[in-house]
């Protein structure tokens, strides 16, 4: 008899604790404190959550005095560059079907949309034009504003959708814009030109027949480096390399891989698939 | 006897004579329970999560889906691996046992086919007549049919230590108190050597169906209760379970609502249970438990159950019996009363003098009687053996009598040749008297001296003079009241008195030759010449009463719980202390004050002995009464079911009972008991069976050092697990604040599970070595149901308070780490959907560089290296606090637990490998990181240790203040 009474608590025992737990008016508790103790422990954690505040807000401003606001402390964990590719939509698939203008319009929206920071005039009224083949070292204070280097849209010449708006989707020839990522200081190819080629990355060697690199042989200019961060170096537009597919096997996946090929540059690491180099899939369909 | 036939037929019926073993649990099944016991279902449903999301990741053709296919592998390799090292443990402590298990006789001589046969003993059945010879094991229940000198030792079914002579006599309605019943699994004695007994029985009962068996089952029949630090510990994961799901599930709620897919949602509650899981933490409390078990067993107590490590710190009430436990298990002689005068003997353990008068020529004459009259002899070859130890055949009063002459006048052996023994009459319970004639060693002295022993009453009828101080003196009243007196006393004392008388037999009458014949008794046995007392009994362990005020300081009960007579009971309390100095019973303040028992205040007697018969007619009401009236406690006479109903009783006060036995009629309190302590050397094997602890030496004062032990596991288990639940916020925070505040992760499952596995697993096993703060038998045994292990305080201090400091020193060093590398932290908020985008590879920081996806993985994981270094900083701290709960660092000493040194290097040193030595294998998600980042979190270790400095301040300047109450765990 007695184990039966020590026994199970029936389910409104539960509930009826779970009343008194939650308001006890005996004692005039909730959850087992009354409003005064309440009072005091919420107080406490108030104090010793905003001392912890104030800390750590302190401690970060500190942190912030501490950094440069124009370089980096470090940058050894963003260089050697990364590639990439316009248009951009999701994803390196470059899908469309020539007879469907449906297909690509949205590729050549990007390419337009992309580009419009590198119509001539703009870069003409914001940009110095600057000595090609070397780079374009801007010395004096860091916080001075620093010039950038003309990229005209013009010299991506068939592939700057000045003549063909189209980018050459109509007629199954893309082009895609290569970018190599903005580092602060970087001077790729220590004084050679960094290079662009592109190759079919596994496959059918025969399925890329030609490409055409714009500007001048596809490499990155060294007058558009080294790069002073966004704060200083404001009108910046990094250079491009359009790469302009003549002569593509249609009607099928046809996976390329373009590389930068310079002192430097690193475009083999299993990891990283983007660092110096870059892999889209091009399914041209007539 | 029967024929074969018959008995194979028998046996078929009735089965084996043997206990049926009490069931156990198959292995398999203890293994499985490993497997889902604890935090294990936790990390089983988050592994399980992980293989969904993987599934559905694949299906989606996502990169990393692989991730959590492998999280999942890890989590359930680690549910596996603690589940196995759990497993091992357990099965390590039952091993012990498994020598113990041995306890059926093997062979009985039994006459079948009217011959004389050995067989198994499991082999017998009921109605076969059995042989049985001194130092046999009584292979069944048997009714004797024929017995000589056959003396039986009950002492493991009964409690009594005293060996019963057996016959064929029906002398009581009760089959444990006739005669002529012999227990199966009991010892036949040798009585002596020369005197072999023998008996011949016809077996009643076999197997389960033996007073044995059926005590064996009632053991079996009492359920296995959870031990106290299983309840607690129950408890602790009850609670972090309910953190760990409740906060999972508020935020996949908050996830989904703000518009995470629910794949993600289900990632993010991966991560927030395997937060605050300490994965760790149970195999660590399971190492701590078996540390204090190897202590224990140096310390003489030999744990079987791990767990009940800490029940004997948490226990209140101790049952001890008496025999064995508190005293020696030996008679030893206590009084002596010569010359109308009382001397006290040493009674230590290891005497080898005795310090009374001994001039006087009584003496000499008592002497003479004591060592004459005695058939116990010393076993050979055992002269360098230290006399109190030698092995005597004889028995328990014959023993301490020879003993006690060996002692004070050496070499009894040779002076029982010198005065060679002519005649003897044993002891019988018919005339109650021994006696023996002998040759004098003087030789000029032609008597024959006649030497008797016997019940002080039977002896002093016999005597006509009584001799005083070497002189026979005439023995008038007044003598006989002086006899009386001392007769009283000592037995008042609980102590077995017998009384010596001589006879100088006249020259004339019994010359050289005469032809003494102990059947006709041609020889006087009246008028005799009284000569004096002596008192034995079972001394004291001369350790125990120590022990006792000991348990008393620690707010431990100790009740007597014996089979023996209330007054040798309660005389062994009193010289224990279980019964102290100036405390009285009823019946004592009836005496005193000259009422009827029944007029007696009953609160104001402190003690009370309570004979097994009164126990018998008690309601439970009446019980309980007494238990919490009552602070000293003797219960004499008990039976088995009675020590059950005293245990129970206990435990309705809500105590938790310790019951120390060593009899097979102790094992249904000792399997009832919170925690059952049995004896080493002289338990039976039942008592071991149904025990958690054993102890090795059989001494009482072990079991003080065990409750030691047991209440600073307790203390040490509070600190280890406030360690490592702090740990847990700083985990957890991470994956809060990352789904809040959309930030790159800062700290990944992985690297979690390196933390609660790995540099954190010695710190918190280093605590279990931590010296107690204060004295911790100077405080009450723990409430159960009030005193946590894990409470209120605890929690809410670990996670709230400490757990919050660490999350901060933490983010500090993530933030620095990313905006070292160009990541502000304002541009990191929101930045979450970008920055964990396969596609999106040139991601623009606060400095317009631009990052691949792999360069921004790369940076995550420094960040998690920083974020985990950070903690190992912050959490050699947190060990640092954790050393005390109250007093100050400085108080307790920075180097007297070296292990914790040990901890912290091996805390840092696994911190270092992992960073700098694995920090190339991309799958552990650790990089090498820039020195200064270990520092970053510096002067938040700092400030922890501040705090809890300022917190301990508080608790100690302020007892019993707002912060008391808050802030102690």
């Amino acid at each position: 008899k007695h184990k039966e009474k020590m026994g199970k608590k029936t389910l409104a025992d539960v509930i009826q604790e779970m009343k008194t737990f939650l308001w006890n008016s005996e004692k005039r508790e909730c959850m087992g404190r009354t409003a005064q103790s309440w009072g005091l422990i919420l107080l406490f954690y108030l104090i010793l959550y905003m001392f912890l505040a104030g800390m750590f807000s302190f401690c970060i401003y500190g942190l912030l005095l501490t950094l440069s606001p124009y370089t980096p402390t470090y940058r050894d964990r963003v260089s050697p560059p990364g590639v990439m590719i316009r248009p951009y939509l999701h994803g390196f698939t470059i899908a469309f079907n020539v007879s469907e203008p449906s297909t690509w319009t949205p590729y050549v929206n990007s390419m337009h949309h992309f580009l419009q920071a590198y119509d001539d005039n703009i870069q003409e009224e914001k940009n110095i034009e600057c000595p090609a083949g070397q780079y374009f070292v801007q010395d004096g204070a860091e916080s001075k504003e620093k010039k950038a280097c003309q990229f005209k849209r013009s010299q991506l010449q068939n592939c700057s959708g000045i003549e063909d708006p189209t980018f050459g989707y109509s007629t199954g020839q893309p082009c895609i814009l290569l970018k190599m990522n903005r580092i602060i200081g970087y001077r790729p190819g220590y004084g050679t030109p960094v290079s662009v080629n592109c190759a079919i990355q596994k496959g059918n060697e025969s399925a890329l027949k030609s490409v055409d690199f714009y500007p001048g042989n596809g490499t990155f200019d060294l007058m558009y480096y080294p790069y002073y961060g966004k704060l200083t170096h404001v009108n910046y537009t990094s250079p491009l390399v359009a790469l302009h597919f003549t002569d593509v096997k249609k009607n099928d996946f046809v996976p390329i891989q373009c590389r930068l090929n310079g002192e430097g540059i690193v475009n083999n690491v299993t990891n990283d698939r983007f660092l110096g180099r870059i892999i889209f899939t091009l399914s041209i369909g007539m | 006897g029967l024929t074969s036939a018959r008995a194979a037929e028998i046996l078929a019926r009735d089965g084996p004579n043997a206990l049926t073993p009490p069931k156990s649990t198959p292995e398999i099944i203890k293994f499985l329970k490993q497997m889902v016991g604890g935090f294990s279902i936790l990390l089983w449903v988050g592994a399980l999560l992980c293989w969904i999301a993987f599934g559905i990741q694949i299906a989606q053709g996502v990169a990393s889906a692989f991730d959590n296919l492998y999280l999942g592998v890890v989590l359930a390799l680690v549910v596996i691996l603690t589940g196995i090292f759990a497993y091992y443990q357990e099965a390590k402590s039952t091993n012990i046992m498994a020598s113990f298990s041995k306890m059926i006789p093997q062979q009985a001589l039994v006459i079948r086919d009217g011959e004389k046969k050995e067989v198994p003993a499991e082999q017998l059945v009921v109605g076969d007549m059995v042989e049985i010879k001194g130092g046999d094991r009584i292979p069944a229940d048997i009714r004797l049919i024929f017995a000589q000198g056959c003396k039986v030792d009950n002492s493991s079914l009964t409690g009594e230590s005293e060996p019963q002579s057996r016959s064929c006599d029906f002398t009581h309605e009760n089959p444990l108190e006739t005669k002529n019943i012999a227990f199966y699994s009991t010892t036949c004695l040798e009585a002596s050597p020369f005197l072999p007994g023998t008996a011949t029985g016809m077996v009643i009962n076999t197997g389960d169906h033996t007073i044995i068996g059926r005590i064996a089952s009632l053991a079996s029949g009492v359920g296995n209760e959870k031990t106290p630090i299983a309840i607690e510990i129950e408890h602790f994961v009850h609670i972090v379970a309910g953190v760990a799901v409740s906060i999972g599930v508020l935020f996949f709620i908050i996830a989904v609502s703000m518009k995470y897919k629910v794949l993600d949602s289900i990632i993010f509650l991966i991560g927030i249970i395997v937060a605050n899981v300490p994965e760790g933490l149970l195999a660590t409390v399971t190492v701590s438990l078996s540390l204090t078990a190897k202590r224990m067993a140096k310390k003489n107590c030999l744990v079987k159950n791990l767990e009940a490590v800490e029940t004997l710190g948490s226990t209140s009430i101790i049952c001890s019996d008496k025999t064995g436990t508190l005293t020696q298990n030996r008679m030893t002689v206590a009084h002596l009363w010569f010359d109308d005068q009382i001397y006290s003997a040493d009674t230590s353990e290891e005497q080898t003098t005795q310090s009374f008068d001994q001039s006087s020529q009584s003496w000499a004459a008592l002497s003479k009687i004591v060592t004459l009259c005695n058939r116990a002899e010393f076993k050979p070859g055992q002269e360098n053996v230290p006399i109190m130890k030698r092995v005597v055949v004889g028995d328990a009063s014959e023993t301490a009598l020879l003993k006690f002459a060996e002692v004070i006048l050496g070499d009894v052996m040779g002076i029982r040749k010198r005065n060679r023994k002519l005649a003897e009459i044993p002891f019988n319970s018919t005339n109650k008297f021994q006696l023996s004639i002998h040759e004098t060693e003087d030789p000029n002295d032609k008597r024959f001296l006649l030497v008797m022993k016997g019940a002080p009453e039977r002896i002093l009828e016999r005597c006509s003079t009584i001799m005083i101080n070497g002189e026979e003196q005439p023995l008038d009243r007044e003598r006989a009241e002086a006899f009386q007196t001392a007769y009283m006393e000592l037995g008042g004392l609980g102590e077995r008195v017998l009384g010596f008388c001589h006879l100088y037999l006249p020259e004339d009458e019994f010359p050289d030759t005469y032809p003494f014949d102990t059947d006709s008794m041609n020889f006087p046995t009246s008028n005799l010449c009284f000569v004096g007392l002596l008192s034995m009994i079972d001394p004291p362990r001369s350790t125990v009463p120590d022990a006792v005020s000991k348990c008393r300081s620690a707010g431990i009960k100790v009740i007597m719980v014996t089979g023996d007579h209330p007054i040798t009971a309660k005389a062994i309390a009193k010289s224990v202390g279980i019964i102290s100095a100036n405390s009285e019973t009823v019946e004592d303040i009836a005496k005193r004050l000259n009422i009827p028992v029944e007029q007696v205040n009953k609160q104001d007697a402190r003690a009370a002995v309570i004979n097994g018969m009164e126990l018998k007619d008690m309601t439970t009401e009446q019980l309980d009464e007494i238990l919490i009236n009552h602070s000293e406690i003797v219960f004499a006479r008990t039976s088995p079911q009675q020590k059950l109903i005293i245990v129970e009783g206990c435990q309705r006060q809500d105590a938790v009972v310790a019951v120390t036995g060593d009899g097979v009629n102790d094992s249904p309190a000792l399997k009832k008991a919170d925690i059952g302590i049995a004896m080493g050397i002289a338990g039976s094997d039942a008592a071991k069976n149904a025990a958690d602890m054993i102890l090795l030496d059989d001494n009482f004062a072990s079991i003080v050092t065990g409750v030691e032990e047991g209440r600073l596991i307790f203390d040490n288990l509070k600190k280890t697990i406030a360690y490592t639940l702090t740990k847990n916020i700083a985990e957890l925070c991470p994956f809060l604040i990352y789904i809040i505040a959309s930030i790159p992760l800062p700290i990944g499952t992985i690297t979690i599970l390196f933390i609660d596995l790995g540099t954190d697993i010695i710190p918190s096993v280093a605590l279990a070595y931590e010296k107690a703060e204060s004295d911790i038998m100077n405080r009450r045994p723990r409430h159960k149901k009030k005193d946590r292990l894990v409470n209120e305080q605890l929690a809410v201090y670990s996670y709230l308070q400490i757990g919050i400091l660490q999350s901060v020193g933490a983010f500090l060093a993530y933030f620095t780490v990313y905006a070292e590398q160009g990541w502000l932290p304002n541009t990191l908020l929101g930045l979450r959907v970008s920055w964990e985008d396969d596609y999106y590879n040139d991601i623009e920081d606060s400095y317009g560089q631009e990052w691949t996806r792999y360069q921004r993985t790369y940076l995550q994981w420094s960040g998690y290296t920083a974020f985990f270094v950070s903690i190992t900083i912050q959490q050699v701290a947190d060990l640092i606090i954790r050393k005390t709960r109250r007093n100050s660092l400085f108080q307790q000493g920075l180097l007297r637990n070296k292990v914790i040194w040990v901890g912290i290097f091996s805390q840092i040193a696994i911190a270092l490998i992992l960073c700098y030595g694995l920090g190339s294998v991309t799958a552990l998600n650790f990089t090498p990181l820039r020195v200064q980042y270990w520092f970053v979190a510096m002067p938040y270790a700092i400030l922890i240790w501040v705090y809890d400095e300022i917190r301990k301040l508080f608790i100690r300047q302020y007892p019993g203040s707002w912060w008391d109450k808050n802030m102690y765990y």
